[in-house]
């Protein structure tokens, strides 16, 4: 009898912070690329609507496939148009809006590697042992990044010296921790506290990469949800966006 | 179907292997039969990475031998390449990841053998080093099979770590588990799918073949 | 030529303290209780432990003498030493044992010859008997041709019978062999059957007075008489 005591006590502690929590919470699945203006954004966002911002951050490509397999989000920030609108079109999002406009970049920690005639001229510079990208398959930058290299005709040469992140934050991250000589990464990294520090080139073989977001159908708090969507595109949300490069 | 992740994972499963049973025969006699002032905070040390969740593991791992890190900067030095995201790199963190499953199998056989055996050999003119080659080794079978098995499915598994010091680089670092997971991202299911099931003989066999060693070198002793 | 052995070593029990010497052809006994020390002796001697104070010498050779800082280690010192048990190694056959630290393999086929198991050969420890193995083990500590022999309560394990029976052996072979043997016991009458020389070891010490008051008094079928059962002489230092 002791023992089921002891043992409710501790579940009505643990559970306690779900069951008091009055105000309201909202899950996001955000690509990896918008980390650090979707922190800036959500903390607007609770200010004014006391709306709690869960965000769960990874190449948009696994986002998706979580979503298709039922993981509870309720908004979605894509990094490409592509998936959004599948989502829309199996029915299981509502009408995706474009929310960002991004620009693939090379960055380097070392300045020097930066002192040249364009992107092209940098990655082939003999003293370049690794470069990181995205995994071309699941996010969208790292897919640009593939589309880029191809039109300048670099990808099969530069093959040996690729190092693939799992999303464009471990590309920007071995580029950071210099475990590789460049990355191919976001243009909001380059505003980051940690890219400030380094250098970069526009990689303007890469296409822009049109980001677009949608409400998903299955979320339990579609109001809040919307709200949150309609806050993405509102003035404050658009400073935030363009002090991060975007457009 | 994609036949270079597998193969890679084999061939770090047997590098990783080999290598251990190598280095940590010589660590197992010495926590065995050794007595010192620090024995068990080696010991804790060794078998850190069974405690901790493989992405740290990876992560100091990845800051070691990263060009920056201790071991990353004095190879660089000395070979003009990183560490980092090659075979070698990948071999090594697969290593720290599976010593304590080598140690132990290995540990508790040779603690089994009674010291009395080893002092006769001692009497009888052996060196403990030709001692520890001819008495203790032949007499451990059993606890070496069971550390190659044990390393070997590890190296098979390793998934985290080699994660965050791989890079995913394709006939390098990209070994099964990566792919699969990668394919399953990329919602290739069917690849994903026909990746596993290659996975289970090829690991079945593995364990087929230790077995098959292990009874016919170890009778009653 | 003869061993000598004086040391001392701080037990928890008590403190070990001996001095004695063994001569070549003849075969001395430490008895006593169990626990007096006995077989910290005999390790001694093999250097398979280390006095606090003392030396070990055979044939004038030092083999350790801790005042000068000399230890020869247990494999520089070419001795056979047969335990009670785990002498042999189970990975191999009785050939195999015994061969394996013989200087000319044809010690060992003699040696087979000699203590009639040349039929065991290719059998492997766990194979054969308790008697059969201590006799394997003697010819293994034999194969090496060592200068000393020690024997460490070897037959103890064994029933009555098999134990009586390799005790006459071994008092056979004895003759054959002209290395000094140091045997340990705690059978009285193994050691009065075995012993050119008996050495009491009581908590450590040489015991004088211990053969008179636990000998045995073993009585004559014949005339239903007790009889005193033959003295040795004890062995002392020097």
């Amino acid at each position: 009898m002791k023992r089921l005591a002891i043992l409710l006590q501790v579940l009505i502690v643990l559970l306690m912070p779900a069951l008091l929590s009055a105000e309201e919470k909202l899950n996001v699945a955000v690509a990896a690329n918008f980390i650090q203006p979707v922190q800036k954004i959500a903390a607007l966002f609770e200010k004014k609507t006391n709306i709690k911002i869960e965000a769960t951050y990874a190449s948009t490509g696994k986002l998706y496939s979580q979503i298709i397999n039922g993981a509870p989000y309720d908004v979605f920030l894509a990094a490409d148009e592509k998936r959004p609108n599948l989502l829309y079109r199996d029915g299981l999002a509502e009408k995706p809006f474009v929310y960002a406009s991004g620009q693939v970049i090379l960055w380097s920690a070392k300045k020097e590697f930066c002192q040249a005639k364009d992107w092209r001229e940098a990655v082939q510079n003999s003293k370049i042992k690794k470069i990181s990208i995205a995994n071309v398959k699941t996010a969208p930058y790292g897919a640009m990044s593939m589309v880029a290299l191809k039109k300048a005709g670099l990808w099969e040469g530069l093959q040996s010296k690729m190092v693939f992140g799992q999303d464009i934050a471990q590309s920007f991250q071995y580029a950071f921790t210099e475990s590789v000589d460049m990355g191919f990464c976001a243009l909001s990294a380059a505003f980051s506290d940690q890219g400030k520090n380094g250098c970069y080139l526009v990689v303007n073989e890469a296409p822009t990469v049109v980001q677009a977001a949608c409400v998903i159908k299955q979320s339990k708090k579609a109001a809040a949800a919307r709200q949150f969507a309609d806050f993405i595109n509102s003035k404050e949300a658009k400073e935030v966006k363009m002090s991060y490069g975007y457009r | 179907m994609e036949w270079l992740p597998l193969y890679l994972s084999i061939k770090l499963a047997c590098v990783s292997t080999c290598a251990l049973i190598i280095l940590a025969a010589p660590l197992a006699y010495v926590l065995a039969y050794s007595r010192f002032a620090g024995k068990s905070l080696l010991e804790a040390l060794i078998n850190l990475p069974l405690a901790l969740p493989p992405t740290v593991v990876g992560f100091y791992l990845l800051v070691v031998m990263g060009p920056k890190g201790t071991v990353g900067r004095i190879w660089e030095a000395a070979t003009g390449s990183p560490l980092l995201f090659t075979f070698l790199g990948i071999a090594i963190a697969s290593i720290v990841y599976s010593l304590p499953f080598a140690i132990q199998p290995m540990k508790a056989a040779f603690e089994k053998i009674d010291r009395r055996l080893l002092e006769s050999a001692y009497v009888l003119g052996l060196s403990r080093f030709a001692t520890f080659i001819k008495v203790i080794i032949p007499n451990s079978i059993a606890g070496i099979a069971a550390s190659a098995i044990l390393v070997f499915i590890h190296s098979m598994g390793a998934f985290g770590v080699l994660l965050m010091v791989g890079g995913s680089i394709p006939g390098e670092t990209k070994v099964a588990s990566i792919a699969i997971y990668e394919a399953t991202e990329a919602l290739n299911y069917r690849e994903a799918g026909l990746m596993s099931l290659t996975l289970v003989p090829i690991s079945y066999a593995f364990l087929l073949l230790i077995n098959r060693l292990n009874r016919s070198k170890s009778h009653g002793a | 030529m003869e061993l000598r052995i004086d040391i001392k070593k701080m037990l928890p029990h008590f403190d070990l303290d001996v001095s004695f010497v063994c001569e070549d052809e003849r075969m001395l006994v430490l008895i006593g209780p169990s626990g007096g020390g006995k077989t910290t002796i005999i390790r001694i001697i093999a250097g398979l432990e280390k006095p606090d104070e003392g030396s070990v010498a055979y044939n004038g050779e030092t083999w350790l003498d801790v005042g000068k800082s000399i230890f020869i280690p247990p494999q520089k010192r070419r001795l056979g030493y047969v335990f009670q048990d785990y002498t042999l190694f189970p990975h191999l056959n009785v050939y195999g044992n015994i061969a394996f630290s013989a200087h000319d393999k044809k010690d060992a086929d003699e040696l087979l010859r000699v203590f009639g198991i040349r039929h065991l050969r290719n059998r492997k420890p766990y194979e054969i008997s308790g008697g059969e193995r201590q006799r394997c083990a003697i010819c293994q500590a034999l194969a090496r041709r060592p200068q000393v022999l020690l024997l460490d309560e070897p037959f103890s394990a064994l029933d009555v019978i098999t134990r009586r029976m390799l005790r006459d052996e071994l008092k056979a072979m004895k003759s054959t062999l002209s290395l000094p043997i140091v045997y340990v016991t705690h059978d009285i009458n193994e050691a009065l059957f075995l012993a050119d020389d008996i050495l009491p070891i009581v908590e450590g010490k040489i015991a004088r007075n211990w053969m008179q008051q636990t000998i045995t008094r073993t009585v004559s079928p014949e005339t239903g008489r007790s009889r005193a059962v033959r003295e040795p002489r004890l062995s002392l230092a020097y």
